[in-house]
């Protein structure tokens, strides 16, 4: 089944990150689809909740070095 | 201050701790090198600068490397180590530092723009009390279901949409409509989870919670908004994919050419098109952000660039200058008694829906009872209240669109219409008849014709009031340069006395639905870029034609936001100039910061190709040039 999940970035200070975020996000296992807006920092991810592990979204945004918040 | 704490300070802080530290170290290797001449010292502290500063900048940079995008973080990381290479430390070092700066500067500054929402959403309590198995319970907000009743004391914030089914208050709705003044709410009253509720008690009967509310529903929109590409944003977005490979490309061709490292080096730092990427879409932001503070919903970037160049906004009569509460303001019959005349129009509207129909059937309920239809009246199921006349429905009836009716009822043929309707019919109109209908027209109001078989026994003169607000946001556009013209599908007379009423431009009249669309066509084949306001349901046609439609009083309706360009939350017509302001600022706001960014990228690739421009100067320039488009964006937050 596919589901969503948001975080908000509140700390992206390049649009250049936010789009590194969204390929880094995009390469997680399971994850169908990924939109990273840095001019309102909304993180939002379709992933197959079979395939995917969603704690590990918010531990590949903080390997970016950004901070994930729940949204 | 346990080692925990200092932790978590840390995590939270390093940005700005790493920037000082590196900063720091920058000052003092330079010091050391320019007052001494220790100079292996100083060449290591500003190699150990380098490194505090550009350690999370190299990480973030490998991973635009592994991912492959090309960022900024990835040319400030080369130019640091190509700089290190050829023995520039203070180069090294400056870059690094500036770059740390500016960045943190811009991460602080862009936090204001991404919460400007959230203060919003901070509106909406988090608990709720709620009526369950006849006690009050504290509640999470968002686990009340829809049909619950909940309990809203005075001065407290009311946590789900309802409708109100005990008590009175005032309630300020302004986080979800802009209006500063508080409404009055009482039974039966709709109300949003985020307002305040004023003065008494209310309990209230909850349709959503959670994030089925309205006030969710708009920060969802807003934020989608807020995300849309404007045309000017998706341009550079274009023009950026090329421009950062080709300044990579000039930087090895300068070195190939010239042999000159730091003339390459400082190519790569200004590699970046940062401050033409950033600017547009912080304007945007902060413009979408600022109208949803104030009850207008822009619908996206690209909405707000046009209604930049608005020089034409057309306002629909009924519902927009007037309130659409329309009235029966006379009754004259002619040779037949008022009330007769008012209650055969009634019987014949009685099945309408037009608005000039439901005003005729209410007058006719609070009449005293007529002595025409000889209590034939069948009891409708809706007329539960004694006090009020039932109306008797016709046998049958048809709608002349935009002219009016014709019924029949107990054999007798019975047409209620404008002028345009007795000609059709070839209905004569006695001079006398004639005269009061322009007395009436004159004043502003709308005048039916009533004809039973043939004849005209009389004539029913309606009125809608102004809005107040009307002709000051009138004027208010025309001080801006704005043409301001009314559409109405009322007679020439009428049109003409609303008209001037308001001080509006231009009018026209006794248009049909589908005329207003051809008049807006009309306007922008001559050129303009027309608004439209209008209520957003009967007007969605002309909304969708204009460049800009702005729907009124929309927070209820899904539609009328679906359909518009703009959306104004409330039935408040000032917010119109403002929007209209706004989008202008954002218009210019956006020039400027492209303006300021093409002038800077200009300056910079002349100053580094004829080496008046070195690296730390040109990170310099490239940071105050980011920081300047951003603080200049963020000034529509406060227009």
């Amino acid at each position: 089944m596919s589901d969503t999940t948001q975080f908000r970035v509140l700390d992206f200070d390049c649009p250049t990150c936010a789009s590194t975020v969204e390929r880094a996000l995009s390469n997680v296992d399971g994850v169908q689809h990924v939109e990273v807006h840095y001019a309102t920092g909304r993180v939002e991810i379709e992933y197959d909740d079979s395939v995917a592990d969603p704690d590990a979204f918010a531990q590949t945004i903080e390997n970016q070095g950004y901070t994930p918040q729940p949204a | 201050m346990n080692i925990q704490s200092i932790t978590q300070y840390y995590r939270k802080h390093r940005k700005a701790i790493v920037t000082a530290t590196s900063g720091l170290l920058y000052g003092g290797g330079w010091s050391l090198g320019y007052l001494t001449s220790f100079e292996m010292a100083s060449a290591a502290i500003l190699v150990l600068a380098t490194i505090v500063g550009g350690y999370d900048i190299a990480k973030t940079a490998y991973h635009e490397v592994t991912n492959r995008t090309l960022g900024i973080k990835t040319l400030v990381t080369l130019a640091a180590i190509g700089a290190i290479v050829i023995g520039e430390y203070w180069e090294a070092a400056a870059v690094v530092f500036l770059f740390s700066l500016g960045s943190y500067l811009e991460g602080r500054t862009m936090r204001k723009t991404r919460t400007a929402l959230q203060e919003l959403l901070e509106m909406t309590p988090d608990t709720a009390t709620v009526r369950r198995d006849g006690e009050l319970q504290e509640v999470p907000a968002r686990e009340v279901e829809e049909g619950e009743v909940v309990v809203v004391r005075p001065g407290g914030k009311i946590p789900v949409d309802g409708e109100v089914v005990d008590g009175e208050s005032a309630v300020n709705q302004a986080p979800v409509t802009g209006e500063s003044a508080p409404v009055h709410k009482a039974d039966g009253d709709e109300v949003y989870a985020g307002t305040v509720n004023q003065e008494g008690a209310l309990e209230i009967r909850t349709t959503g919670a959670g994030s089925d509310t309205t006030l969710e529903r708009i920060i969802r929109r807003v934020e989608e908004a807020q995300e849309a590409q404007s045309p000017t944003e998706s341009l550079i977005d274009r023009f950026a994919k090329y421009y950062t490979p080709a300044v990579i490309v000039l930087a090895i061709g300068a070195y190939a050419v010239t042999q000159n490292a730091i003339l390459s080096l400082t190519l790569l730092v200004i590699g970046c098109p940062g401050a033409l990427v950033i600017g547009p879409p912080v304007s945007i932001v902060s413009a979408i952000g600022n109208a949803a503070r104030s009850g207008v919903l822009m619908k996206g970037g690209e909405h707000l660039e046009r209604a930049g160049k608005i020089d034409l906004v057309a306002f629909d009569k009924t519902g927009t200058l007037t309130k659409g509460e329309t009235t029966v303001a006379d009754v004259e019959g002619f040779g037949v008694a008022d009330d007769e005349v008012l209650s055969l129009a009634a019987t014949a509207e009685k099945k309408s829906e037009h608005h000039l129909a439901d005003a005729i059937v209410d007058a006719a309920r609070e009449r005293p009872i007529a002595a025409t239809d000889g209590g034939a009246a069948v009891a409708q199921a809706d007329e539960t209240d004694a006090s009020l006349q039932s109306i008797p429905g016709p046998d049958d009836f048809d709608v002349v669109a935009g002219k009016g009716v014709i019924a029949h009822t107990k054999g007798t043929e019975v047409v209620v219409g404008n002028r345009a309707l007795l000609e059709d019919r070839d209905i004569n109109v006695p001079s006398r008849i004639a005269d009061y209908v322009r007395e009436r027209e004159e004043r502003g109001e709308t005048v039916v014709h009533v004809v039973r078989d043939g004849d005209i026994i009389g004539a029913i003169a309606l009125r809608d009031e102004l809005r107040k607000a009307a002709p000051g946001v009138v004027t208010a556009l025309q001080d801006v340069g704005i043409e301001t013209v009314m559409l109405t599908g009322d007679n020439e007379r009428t049109a003409a006395a609303v008209a001037e009423e308001v001080g509006i431009d231009e009018y026209r009249a006794e248009l049909l639905p589908e005329d207003k669309q051809t008049v807006i066509e009309a306007y922008q084949a001559d050129g303009h870029v027309v608004a439209m306001v209008g209520d957003g349901i009967n007007d969605a046609p002309s909304l969708a034609t204009a460049d800009v439609g702005i729907a009124m009083g929309a927070a209820g309706t899904d539609t009328a936001i679906e359909t518009a360009d703009m959306a104004l939350m409330a039935d408040d017509l000032d917010r119109i100039p403002y929007a209209v302001k706004l989008s202008k600022a954002t218009r210019w706001n956006v020039l400027e910061n492209v303006g300021l960014a093409v002038l800077t990228v200009t300056v910079l690739l002349a100053g580094v190709l004829t080496s008046y421009v070195t690296l730390a100067a040109g990170m310099l320039v490239h940071e105050a040039s980011v920081l300047a488009v951003i603080l200049n964006g963020m000034r529509l937050l406060r227009h």
